[in-house]
C-alpha cells in the first residue's frame, strides 16, 4: 500500500472478547490509522476499551479478529517471542505507575530495553545517559527510583521509552500519578519529543491532557464514537 | 540477553533479601558439606588402608580355609597345612618363600614382676621377620630359645620390654620357658593385611622349638607340623600365574585339602585381591553414607525451589515490566534460573571448603592421613549448581509465562 510509507500504526477491524466467566466485548470493529509523526490522544470512560487498544497496538495482546501493524510488521499474526522484540524495538511505553525496576538505577531502567535488544555495556550506558539528560536527569543517572520524585521517575521512564528509538511511544495515563504541574512539565516534554518527530498514541480520560494532541479519538462500548481535530487549538 | 545483566539483576534481588537468601544458601551448604564430608573421610581411610597393604604386600599371596560361600578371612582357622604342602609349595614356579603362621597356647607372659595373661604368641620362621618390619635388634634364628616382640607388646609393660630382656611364658601345661628377646618389630612379612587394623600386643616366636600342632600328613604318612595360615612371597612380575598355580595345588592332591571339611573352600588370595576387597566395601559404605548425606542437598534444592517460587510471585510486576520493554519469555527463563544457579554455586562455594574441614576434623579424629577426593569435590560444586537450575526451573516456567498485562497490574 502506497499509504504505509508513512502510516506508523494501522487498526482494521479489530474486536477483542474476553472470556470472563461470559463474553465481554471489550472492542468492536475499530479501526484507526496513525501517521508518522502524529500525535494522538484516546480519551473515554473506564472500560470503554481505550487500554485494550493500547495493549493490542503495543503488542502486550493479540486481538480476537482483526489487524494491527505497527512499522509495518503484523502484531496480531506475530509469534509471542516476535511480539517481544516489537515491544523492544518499534513501541516505548510510559505507564501511569511508571513501572520502572525497583532495584535498577535510572540508567540501567533506561538501558532496560536495550539489554533485550543485544546492545554491548558500553553503548547501553552511553545511549542511556544522552537520554536521562535529554530529560532533564543528568544529575540522577544512578538512583533507584525510590530515590526520585514522581515526575523524575516519569521522565526515567520516558528516557526508557525512547531508548531503542522506536517508531511509537505509548503513554497510558502519563499524568494520572503526579501533580498538575509535574503533569504539566511531562506533557512539554511529550511536546518537544513530538517535534522532534517522534509518533505518541497517549490514552487518558482527561479533556485537558487529551487536548494536548492533534486529534481526539473518543472510544466508548468498545467503539470509536467520534474523531476530533485539535490541533489548531495548540500553540 | 547478556548473561552479565542477568547476573546482575540477580544479585540486587539476592542483596534484597539478605536473610532469605541466607538460609536458603544454608540448607545447600549444609548438603554439599555433608557428601564432601563422607566422601573426603571414606577417600582417606580407604587410601589409607589400601596403601599399607600395597607397600608391604604387594607380592605376596595369602593361603588359608574358609567356609564355602563366606569371602571373609576368618580368624578361627584349622592348621592343615602340612609341611609336606609347604615343600610342595615351594617347588612351584614362581614362589620365593613360604611363611608359615601358627599360634602357639600359653597361659601367660610375664616380664620382672608383671604378668600379663592370654597373650597372642604367634609361631613363624626367621624369615617372616626383615630389616623392613624391624625396629630395634635382630631377628631370632630356628633352635633359639628367643622371641621378638611387637612395638605394642613392649609398651605392656610398665617398664618398657627392651631387646636383651628376659620374658617367662608360662605354657598351658603350666611349664615355664625363659627366653631372651632379641628384636623389636611393627609387624611381620606376609601378615595376612587386614590383621594390621587390630593389631595387638604380640610375641613372636621361632616355630622350632615352640610350634608343636601336628597333624599325620596323608601324602607323607608321618606326622608333620600343620599350619592354618601359609603366606608365600611370590615373584611379583608373577603373580597370576603363581596365584593360579598355588590355587590349583591347593584344590587338587594337598593335604590341606584332604584335612579340610568338604565345605571349606582353600584360597589363595593375593595383595591386590585384599586391596579390591577392602577398597570394594569402604566404597560401599561411603557410597551408601554420601547417598544419605544427597538427601541434605535434595533438602537444600526444595528450599531453592521455595523460594523462587516467592520471588517469581513478588516480582511479578517487573516480569510484567520487562516483558513492556522487550523480555522474551526465555530472556525472563534466564533471569530466574540465573538466580536459583547462583544461590546453588554459592553454597557449593561455601559447603566445599565447610566440608574438607569437617572431613579433615574426621580423620584426625580417626588418626588416619587426610586424603583429597577431588573428583568428589568438582561434582560437589556442578551437582550444587545443578541442584539451583533444577530447582530454579519450575519457578523460572512459571516467571516466564505471565501474562504481562496481568503482571503490570500486580500489586
Amino acid at each position: 500500500m502506497s499509504e504505509s510509507a508513512n502510516t506508523t500504526v494501522r487498526v482494521e477491524g479489530v474486536s477483542k472478547q474476553y472470556d470472563l466467566g461470559g463474553t465481554v466485548t471489550a472492542l468492536d470493529d475499530v479501526s484507526l490509522d496513525l501517521s508518522a509523526g502524529s500525535y494522538t490522544a484516546v480519551m473515554g470512560p473506564s472500560g470503554s476499551g481505550k487500554s485494550t487498544l493500547l495493549n493490542l497496538i503495543g503488542g502486550l495482546d493479540t486481538p480476537s479478529s482483526g489487524q494491527v501493524v505497527v512499522n509495518g510488521q503484523d502484531v496480531s499474526a506475530a509469534s509471542e517471542a516476535e511480539r517481544a522484540d516489537i515491544r523492544g524495538t518499534e513501541v516505548g511505553f510510559v505507564f501511569q505507575t511508571f513501572n520502572l525496576m525497583p532495584r535498577l538505577s535510572a540508567v540501567e531502567n533506561v538501558a532496560l530495553p536495550l539489554v533485550f535488544d543485544g546492545w554491548d555495556r558500553a553503548r547501553r550506558r552511553e545511549r542511556s545517559v544522552s537520554l536521562l539528560s535529554e530529560v532533564g536527569l543528568a544529575d540522577r543517572t544512578d538512583h533507584v527510583p525510590s530515590e526520585l520524585s514522581g515526575g523524575q521517575r516519569q521522565r526515567v521512564a520516558i528516557a526508557r521509552a525512547l531508548s531503542t528509538d522506536p517508531a511509537l511511544i505509548l503513554a497510558d495515563e502519563p499524568t494520572g500519578n503526579v501533580d498538575t504541574d509535574t503533569g504539566a512539565q511531562i506533557l512539554d516534554l511529550f511536546d518537544d519529543l513530538h517535534a522532534a518527530g517522534n509518533t505518541f498514541l497517549l490514552v487518558t480520560h482527561e479533556r485537558h491532557v487529551a487536548e494536548r494532541a492533534e486529534r481526539i479519538v473518543h472510544v466508548e462500548d468498545g467503539h470509536i464514537q467520534s474523531v476530533e481535530d485539535v490541533s489548531g487549538g495548540q500553540d | 540477553m547478556d548473561t552479565g545483566e542477568s547476573v546482575r539483576i540477580t544479585l540486587r534481588s539476592i542483596r534484597a533479601h539478605k536473610l532469605r537468601s541466607a538460609l536458603t544458601v544454608v540448607g545447600v551448604v549444609i548438603g554439599i558439606a555433608s557428601v564432601i564430608t563422607f566422601a573426603t573421610f571414606g577417600a582417606s581411610v580407604e587410601a589409607e588402608i589400601v596403601g599399607d597393604i600395597e607397600t608391604s604386600n604387594a607380592g605376596n599371596i595369602y593361603v588359608f580355609g574358609t567356609p564355602s560361600g563366606d569371602d571373609d578371612f576368618d580368624r578361627t582357622l584349622q592348621p592343615v597345612f602340612t609341611e609336606y604342602d609347604i615343600q610342595q609349595l615351594e617347588g612351584i614356579t614362581g614362589v620365593q618363600a613360604v611363611l608359615p603362621r601358627g599360634t602357639v597356647q600359653t597361659q601367660s607372659v610375664r616380664h620382672g614382676d608383671q604378668t600379663l595373661a592370654r597373650q597372642q604368641v604367634t609361631a613363624i620362621r626367621p624369615a617372616s621377620i626383615n630389616d623392613g618390619v624391624l625396629v630395634d635388634g635382630r631377628s631370632f634364628e630356628t633352635d633359639e630359645e628367643a622371641v621378638v616382640v611387637n612395638e605394642r607388646m613392649a609398651r605392656s609393660f610398665s617398664e618398657n620390654l627392651t631387646t636383651g630382656e628376659r620374658l617367662t611364658m608360662t605354657m598351658p601345661d603350666g611349664g615355664e620357658r625363659n627366653v631372651t628377646v632379641v628384636g623389636v618389630v611393627n609387624g611381620t612379612r606376609g601378615e595376612v593385611p587386614v590383621s594390621e587394623f587390630a593389631r595387638q600386643p604380640r610375641v613372636y616366636v621361632p616355630i622350632d622349638p615352640f610350634y608343636d600342632s601336628v597333624v599325620e600328613s596323608p601324602s607323607a604318612g608321618v606326622r608333620q607340623r600343620a599350619y592354618p595360615q601359609v603366606t608365600l612371597v611370590v615373584d611379583p612380575r608373577a603373580i597370576p600365574e603363581t596365584q593360579s598355580a598355588i590355587q590349583t595345588y591347593l584344590s587338587g592332591n594337598s593335604d590341606a585339602r584332604s584335612l579340610s571339611a568338604d565345605d571349606t573352600e582353600l584360597v589363595a588370595r593375593s595383595g591386590n585381591d585384599f586391596v579390591e576387597e577392602i577398597s570394594d566395601v569402604i566404597e560401599r559404605i561411603t557410597r551408601f553414607v554420601t547417598g544419605i548425606a544427597v538427601i541434605a542437598l535434595v533438602v537444600g534444592a526444595i528450599g531453592i525451589a521455595n523460594v523462587m517460587l516467592v520471588s517469581v510471585t513478588e516480582r511479578t510486576r517487573e516480569i510484567g515490566i520487562m516483558k513492556a520493554v522487550g523480555a522474551r519469555n526465555r530472556d525472563v527463563m534466564q533471569v530466574f534460573l540465573v538466580e536459583a544457579a547462583l544461590l546453588g554455586t554459592i553454597g557449593s562455594l561455601l559447603g566445599v571448603p565447610l566440608g574438607l574441614l569437617v572431613g579433615y576434623g574426621a580423620t584426625r579424629y580417626a588418626e588416619v592421613t587426610f586424603s583429597l577426593a577431588p573428583l568428589w569435590m568438582a561434582l560437589a560444586v556442578a551437582v550444587g549448581v545443578l541442584v539451583g537450575v533444577v530447582a530454579g526451573l519450575y519457578p523460572a516456567w512459571r516467571a516466564a509465562r505471565v501474562d504481562p498485562i496481568d503482571a503490570l497490574r500486580h500489586e
